[in-house]
């Protein structure tokens, strides 16, 4: 009687499924932290104001425990002559362009982890090892991690890096907001450094009031673009310029944050292993009622 | 006993009253603005809060360069590096068609230079984010400039990092200050730029008959001058024209020029296909100016209104004390000999016109000027 014994099946998969499903629930409940503080701090970078001094690049990896040389040696401009991305070696990089309206200096642009309100790093990572905190920093845990890079594929602006050269230890490495020396009530290593406040560390709502203030005072100094307010729904660094942000490679990019629906799901599938466990152990008992089926109809034979 | 303390009272009360009465009408006299005194709104003879002194000679944005400070140090932020020894004159005298002393001690009050840390907070992290830092308004000043024309943006240029300072140094640096001015700037006679218009591509501009003969002062145009417009790289130094190739809208390109000339003027007054002529007074006006009048400023004859007032060619227009009497005939270059100083205007300037040739023939039949002179000729016309 196969029909009798299908639907013995599909009452045993439900059952099983439901299991799955309910354990995936519970543990969605202790996924990653993804905070959207009122009060999370930004920075707003004026690329107006910029000199190109580099000194930021020396400040943050000196802050990471990177091998930084000394300060002089980033006053060479030859740097500049090709376009550099933020990677293992140097957390933040500073980039040049040619000048844009009303300015005959060139438009020099620091790049670094934008730190976005719904990170997409955040919820790719399968295992949770991501997460928004409460300042704004988009940070995560190395032990966790287990090198995968999806965060690498799934960042909007392409900022994590991968350390390839540590075989036994893969790091994933990008700009973590200073959250160290934030925590200790010290500023961003690059804020502080910078000599004409280029970067302006405040909290984001406050920056954005600003970043306003500044392109209604001066409309022949600033392209009418705040860089950030709203891509991908919000980055913590924001960014003025005096030409187009698409000539400054600069994503372009929508409003609309990074999916998140996929967030949960992904989450409960990889989830401490269980789910996939499950899975396995799901297809193992179908493959064994199956099995034991067909050895008892053979015995009926 | 009672009676005599409040006379002692009244008295006082009126001492001091007519005590601040006195300093007040002082002031009033003086027609000084408040803040350059007071730091408060209602100074009082008890709180008067003065500003720290000296007082005599306080700097204001009016001053001229020569008068300011030779030499500023910088030390209100020093962590990495030593000092900074900023040469403050020799920069109010660069900044002059920069913008001026207002150039850098912005939203500067008429009183008092202020500080810059009356706004600015030494503290990056603050409240108040709307305005730069201390350290960041610092930089901005030096920077913006520095890098334009020198291209550098090293910290070494200006700083000297605390292992490596001697506190000698100040008086080195002094030293190498003293005295220093900036060049005189050197004025262009002529400029001619090559436009990207359409019709009469090369636009010549006397910029000496702008300066002086017409009386702009530099300012007027030159108001954000950069550094870089003298000290750039890209200088041109050879006789070819100056290439314009901007996307600037025809008002932000002629600005300068339609503050004066109107928007609507024949565009070939100004371009052409070649390198005009100058201003010439004669082919304009048709008459010529003499050695005596050619050094003035437009302004003088024609008043400094624009569009100029026309003026006759009778040299009473402009020349209203001159009568038979005192006019001395050797202002004109001619100095009468004795037989035709008896005689009056009329005699040789026929209907008393001084704007036509004088006529020999109503006495004489073979003379004739200018030829023959009626005396003797003192300067070159």
């Amino acid at each position: 009687m196969p029909g009798k014994s299908r639907r013995d099946f599909l009452k045993k998969s439900a059952i099983i499924g439901a299991g799955i499903t309910g354990l995936s629930t519970s543990t969605a409940k202790a996924g990653p932290k993804n905070i959207l503080s009122p009060d999370r701090m930004g920075v707003l970078v004026d690329t107006t104001v910029c000199v190109g001094c580099r000194n930021c690049e020396w400040a943050c990896k000196d802050a990471h425990n990177l091998p930084a040389g000394n300060l002089e040696s980033y006053e060479d401009r030859k740097v500049f002559e090709k376009k550099r991305r933020p990677d293992h070696t140097a957390l933040t990089v500073v980039n040049e362009y040619s000048p844009g309206k009303n300015s005959n200096m060139p438009v020099d642009v620091k790049v670094q982890c934008m730190h976005c309100d719904h990170p997409a790093c955040v919820s790719a990572c399968i295992v949770g090892a991501f997460s928004k905190q409460e300042n704004g920093s988009v940070i995560w845990d190395t032990d966790m991690c287990i090198g995968c890079r999806y965060c690498m594929v799934a960042c909007p602006f392409q900022v994590p890096a991968f350390e390839y050269h540590k075989a036994l230890h893969p790091d994933i490495m990008k700009c973590d907001f200073c959250f160290e020396r934030t925590k200790e009530g010290k500023l961003p290593a690059c804020v502080e450094i910078c000599p004409v406040e280029a970067l302006t560390y405040g909290p984001r709502t406050e920056l954005v009031r600003v970043a306003r203030e500044r392109i209604k005072k001066n409309p022949d100094r600033y392209i009418d673009h705040i860089f950030g307010e709203y891509e991908v729904g919000g980055t913590s660094w924001m960014y003025l310029a005096n030409k187009d942000f698409s000539e400054l490679d600069f994503p372009k990019l929508g409003d609309k944050p990074a999916p998140g629906v996929s967030e949960s799901i992904q989450h409960g599938i990889f989830a401490y292993f269980v789910p996939p466990v499950s899975l396995y152990a799901l297809l193992g008992g179908i493959m064994w009622i199956s099995k034991r089926r067909k050895e008892l109809e053979e015995e009926l034979k | 006993m009672k009676k005599f303390n409040y006379l002692l009272t009244v008295l006082f009360l009126v001492t001091s009253v007519s005590a601040q009465q006195n300093i007040g009408k002082k002031h009033l006299q003086l027609n000084i603005n408040c803040k350059t005194c007071h730091t408060c709104d209602v100074p009082t003879k008890n709180e008067p809060c003065l500003v720290t002194c000296p007082r005599e000679r306080i700097a204001t944005v009016y001053q001229k360069p020569e008068e300011t400070p030779e030499l500023i140090v910088i030390n209100e932020l020093v962590k990495r590096y030593s000092p900074v020894y900023f040469s403050h004159r020799i920069h109010a005298q660069m900044s002059a068609m920069g913008g001026g002393c207002e150039g850098c001690h912005h939203h500067n009050t008429t009183g008092p230079i202020l500080k810059c840390n009356s706004c600015h907070e030494p503290n990056r992290k603050r409240e108040n984010i709307s305005l730069p830092d201390l350290k960041g308004a610092y930089h901005r000043q030096c920077m913006d400039c520095h890098r334009e024309w020198s291209g550098e943006t090293g910290c070494n240029s200006c700083h000297v990092p605390l292992k490596d300072y001697k506190p000698e140094k100040k008086e080195v640096i002094q030293k190498r200050y003293a005295g220093k001015e900036h060049p005189v700037i050197l004025e262009p006679t002529k400029l001619v730029y090559e436009t990207n218009s359409a019709k009469g591509k090369l636009v010549t501009f006397y910029h000496d008959d702008h300066s002086k003969k017409f009386g702009i002062s530099c300012i007027s145009c030159h108001k954000q001058e950069s550094c870089s417009k003298c000290h750039g790289v890209n200088r041109v130094t050879d006789n070819k024209p100056i290439k314009v190739d901007t996307k600037n809208t025809f008002e932000e390109q002629h600005r300068n020029c339609i503050s004066c000339h109107s928007k609507n003027e024949d565009c070939s007054k100004c371009h052409s296909d070649k390198v005009l002529a100058p201003f010439d007074h004669y082919k304009s006006t048709g008459w010529a100016l003499n050695k005596y009048h050619i050094n003035l400023s437009c302004a003088k004859c024609h008043g400094s209104k624009l569009p100029y007032k026309k003026v006759d060619n009778q040299c009473i227009s402009c020349h209203q004390g001159w009568n038979n009497e005192n006019f001395k005939h050797s202002v004109t270059g001619l100095q009468l000999d004795e037989m035709h100083s008896e005689l009056s205007c009329e005699d040789c300037h026929l209907e008393n016109n001084f704007a036509i040739k004088p006529s020999c023939t109503n006495c004489h039949d073979d003379y004739s000027y200018p030829k023959q002179k009626p005396g003797k000729v003192v300067g070159k016309k």
